[in-house]
């Protein structure tokens, strides 16, 4: 091993007058790299005594610091009939004061200081994020902590939010990619909450009592992990920290996620949009991160779509056939589930051709398997890049924090490779057939059927579903 | 573009609303001496005048790679509009090394598929003139060829090498007048990167050219023809510039894309991507000595070559408001724009704080006026910079009304906040507050490699040197309110103004 390297180096110098020119010039796959080890920098972790678990790595390079909350809360908890009950109450959590402080007051304080506060709601989790200049930090976390306790919900900014969120379905049609991916979502989650999405409707029976409910429900101190990396002294921070959420104090910890049913039957979706382009959309429930088939899965959606020019999706629609310039597959796992889609936006005279290209990749994986050489290729691919997982202190320490969050065990990172690099030609045709089941198919295509290249009858028989944004007007 | 995960306009904004660098940081208070980044970066140029700009930092084991080019849109020539954009696609197609299986039976292959294909597309150009017969005939033979062809070479190798190597970010950029190439890899993996990129400066293959031209249509239908936003932003810029090469679109017009020519694009190439028309920027865990050798070695033998002078028609000083509207099966919404001149002129930064303090954050005017208080707007940003930089461009403003309030209210009453600023002077509260957001957006776009390598490319390329950061803190600091005033009575005029409004097919 060593004596290879060694003649590689004196190749090397041989060449380098001359790196391309003639035919000399070295195979990229023959290309020898110098090992490094790499330690991801520790975070510390601290449990206060109210049950806030916080993450802190210390970062000196900038005068920055980011702090990043998260609360196991979701739109998976939005009451049957007022979806959009959880986004709500985190937006306005953000702009609707605190007991100590208008909503203006807060956006004055902040803009003034140039510090960025968001909320982001997702299906399991929300995310409160304060990026500040270290010297306001003090300022910067009291308005934070503030927003996490003691958010005042004024009714002028529910009536805003509301506003600003049905205008922004109501435009949502305008959009035939966030139309296609929402309407997925109703299809693949249907029979669960996860598929109940918010329409101009259900964001108009929402009251103000329905945020004080849903805070009070979910933002408690056991339910709550914060992260903080940048510019600070690691023992200072928790200080500081404890001092302004240590006091807080309202025990309790709600309900869990409980994973999607399993549909027993295939289905296919067609959703009208007077569009030169279709979306195509065909997808599976898949597993979740616990699950021992997450690292297969992970190689093989790299192998169906995930994996750029090389993958199947892509290199067969896109680049073979020329149908699309957007196409390929996403695997999106929490604990517990997942959902994989395969996606094309193709030339509406090309509609069922893409269709079948794509469901025929899925099918030849569970028939055929995949060969080798892709499957070196995929888990190498995920392997080298892992890295990247931990290229920003901030990264490192929210990506330390989200794996408690999500109930995975601390050496989920540490043992990742290793799990990838034991994936084996059976694992993936095992799952592909676990996953990937005809019977449980779930296709939609938005576009003009009257632009398809054949019927879409002649793929199966479909039912004609409108999107869910609700009424205008 | 090469991946479906970024859009090209947000890309185009995101250069001129993130582009506004800063570096020693200072919070309001404190003088700075945070982060000497001007110490850091170590500039060098080759003998074939390819520059290279290096900064070492050890934030984590991985390095940002950043190949600029300072051509676009601006030199694709009437007639060949997307000739730039369709290139960058070309350049994913590999090398005479790259991506072959056999390269001398392959290049006699891929001589005729030009040869066929140039044949064809001239006959077709015919329109109802064109010899059916022959137009179906060459259509079977270059099928044929390309069907050869494609058994001669190895589809997506510069992907799957940069991918298996544990590459992200791979994407590349075309812009009316900056074209970049970037990849982020393993800090190990730079000789890898030095491979494809020498290689493919200097002996690229456009490998399935003729498939490749049906994608960038699909590409346009993706990004103008179904997309309300991308539709009005074309019609925008081409009522907007009557003379000046920016009125054609990156992607280019649909008639010309058809017809995208090989040697056009092959000249276009030899000329623009001349290694003394090439920087190259590094920013990761390396060492500036040890880039340098691997970057002699592979880029040092690239001959320089003569990149003729472009002639750029100057777009005439406007003489009254233009109008333009788009119908379209979608909620209206408008953009507005003014021209202005670019950086690095003073009026330029004057800018960037009034696109701060009408837009950035939730207390910004347009925010508070248009949204909070008269609730007529769902949403107002604005953009300083558009379509390109090198040359005097426009001051944008994106707008969408909240039903049932129009686009024609709307615009009234973003005059009115336009005409309080031509009327009151900001007070200094404001003036500070707008400074220290643009100055704290620097500081954010610095911690990433790859935001401080796209930054110090941008500046190197646009203003020829990418010091101007500091120059431009130096000017953020000279900036009053009478500037404000001034530049906003000169420039935001009804004359000098274009507006575009989407208008719902009926």
């Amino acid at each position: 091993m060593k004596r290879h390297t060694i003649y590689a180096a004196f190749l090397l110098l041989l060449l380098s007058s001359c790196a391309w020119q003639g035919s000399v010039l070295i195979d990229p796959d023959d290309i020898i790299y110098t090992p490094f080890r790499f330690e991801p920098p520790k975070t510390q972790r601290v449990e206060l005594e109210n049950g806030i678990i916080v993450y802190v790595l210390e970062d000196h390079e900038l005068p920055l610091v980011n702090i990043s909350a998260v609360v196991r809360m979701g739109s998976f908890y939005d009451p049957p009939g007022k979806e959009g009950v959880a986004e709500l109450t985190g937006t306005v959590m953000r702009t609707g004061g605190t007991r100590s402080m208008t909503g203006d007051q807060i956006d004055e304080d902040l803009d003034s200081i140039a510090g960025i506060t968001a909320v982001s709601v997702e299906t399991q989790s929300c995310t409160l994020s304060l990026s500040v200049l270290e010297e306001d930090l003090d300022r910067g976390l009291e308005i934070f902590s503030d927003i996490l306790i003691n958010p005042a919900f004024a009714e002028e900014k529910i009536t805003l939010a509301k506003a600003l969120e049905t205008e922004a379905l109501r435009r949502i049609r305008d959009n035939p990619q966030k139309t296609a991916f929402r309407e997925f979502r109703r299809l693949i989650y249907r029979g669960d909450p996860r598929g109940r999405i918010s329409s101009i409707e259900s964001v108009e029976r929402v009251k103000r009592g329905d945020l004080v409910t849903f805070h009070r429900q979910f933002f408690r101190p056991s339910n709550v992990m914060i992260a903080v990396s940048g510019d600070i002294q690691r023992e200072n921070m928790v200080e500081k920290i404890r001092a302004r959420l240590g006091g807080w104090n309202a025990p309790g910890v709600p309900g869990g996620f409980p994973p999607p049913p399993v549909h027993a039957k295939a289905s296919l979706d067609y959703l009208f949009k007077d569009t030169p382009q279709s979306i195509v959309l065909v997808g599976h429930l898949a597993p979740g991160k616990e699950n021992l088939d997450y690292y297969a899965f992970e190689v093989l959606d790299f192998i169906i779509g995930s994996g750029g020019f090389r993958s199947r999706v892509f290199g067969e629609v896109r680049n073979r056939l020329g149908l699309a310039y957007s196409a390929g597959s996403f695997y999106s796992s929490q604990t517990h589930y997942g959902i994989f889609g395969a996606y094309a936006m193709a030339n509406a005279s090309s509609t069922l051709d893409a269709l079948s290209a794509m469901t025929k990749i899925l099918n030849e994986v569970k028939s055929k398997g995949v060969e080798p050489e892709e499957l070196a290729w995929a888990k190498q691919s995920i392997i080298n890049n892992f890295i990247f997982s931990f290229a920003t202190p901030d990264r490192i320490a929210v990506g330390q924090m989200m794996l408690e969050h999500d109930g995975l065990p601390d050496n989920f990172l540490t043992t990742y490779k290793n799990n990838i690099e034991k994936v084996g030609l059976d694992d993936l045709r095992e799952v592909a057939s676990r996953y990937l089941s005809e019977e449980s198919r779930v296709v939609l295509v938005l576009g003009d059927r009257e632009r398809f290249d054949r019927p879409l009858s002649s793929f199966g028989d479909f039912h004609v579903t409108e999107d869910g944004a609700g009424a205008d007007q | 573009m090469t991946s479906p995960k970024i859009s090209l306009n947000l890309f185009l904004k995101g250069l001129v609303v993130t582009g506004v660098a800063l570096l020693f940081l200072c919070g309001a208070s404190r003088p700075c001496d945070a982060y000497d980044l001007i110490g850091k970066v170590k500039k060098f140029t080759l003998e074939n005048g390819l520059k290279v700009l290096i900064v070492e930092r050890h934030a984590g084991p991985t390095v940002a790679l950043y190949i600029s080019h300072p051509t676009g849109a601006i030199d694709d020539g009437d007639g060949h509009t997307g000739t730039a954009h369709f290139l960058e696609h070309m350049r994913f197609k590999g090398t005479e090394t790259i991506g072959t299986r056999n390269p001398d039976e392959e290049k006699q292959i891929l001589r005729r598929i030009h040869e066929t294909g140039s044949t064809l597309d001239r006959e077709e150009m015919k329109g109802d003139g064109a010899d059916r017969q022959r137009i179906e005939e060459l259509r079977k033979r270059l099928e044929t060829l390309q069907v050869e062809a494609v058994k001669l070479s190895i589809p997506a190798e510069i992907d799957r090498l940069y991918t298996e190597n544990g590459g992200g970010d791979l994407n590349a950029f075309t812009g009316q007048d900056i074209t970049t190439y970037h990849v982020s890899l393993p800090a190990n993996r730079i000789e890898l990167w030095a491979r494809i990129e020498s290689d493919r400066l200097a002996n690229p293959v456009f490998r399935e050219f003729y498939s490749e031209r049906n994608v960038v249509l699909e590409e346009r239908k993706q990004r103008v023809a179904s997309d309300p936003g991308g539709k009005l932003m074309e019609q925008f810029l081409s009522t907007a510039f009557i003379a000046h090469s920016y009125r054609r679109p990156v992607l280019g017009w649909a008639s010309d894309m058809r017809f995208l020519d090989f040697n056009y694009t092959s000249e276009f190439f030899k000329i623009h991507y001349a290694p003394n028309n090439t920087i190259i920027t590094i920013v990761g865990d390396v060492s500036p000595e040890g880039v340098m050798e691997v970057i002699r070695r592979y880029f040092g033998p690239l001959p320089r070559r003569v990149v003729p002078l472009r002639r750029v028609t100057e777009e005439p000083a406007q003489t009254g408001e233009r109008r333009v509207e788009v119908n379209f099966d979608a909620a209206p919404r408008l953009i507005i724009g003014y021209h202005k001149p670019t950086l690095p002129s003073f009026d330029d930064c004057v800018f960037d704080v009034i696109d701060t303090i009408l837009s950035g954050g939730r207390t910004s005017r347009f925010f508070k006026v248009l949204v909070e208080k008269k609730g007529i707007a769902a949403d107002v940003t604005t953009a300083n910079g558009y379509p390109g930089a090198r040359y005097p461009n426009l001051f944008v403003i994106f707008a969408e009304p909240i039903s049932p309030h129009t686009s024609e209210e709307l615009e009234e009453a973003l005059y009115e906040e336009l005409d309080r600023l031509k009327r009151e002077p900001v007070e200094m509260k404001e003036l500070t507050k707008a400074k220290n957001q643009l100055k704290a957006d620097l500081l954010r776009n610095l911690s990433t490699n790859s935001g401080l390598a796209g930054m110090l490319s941008y500046y190197e390329i646009v203003v020829g040197d990418w010091r101007y950061i500091t120059t431009f803190l130096d000017l953020l600091e000279k900036v009053t309110s009478e500037d404000v005033m001034s530049a906003a009575g000169k420039y935001l005029t009804r004359q000098n103004r274009t507006v575009a409004t989407l208008v719902k097919d009926k």
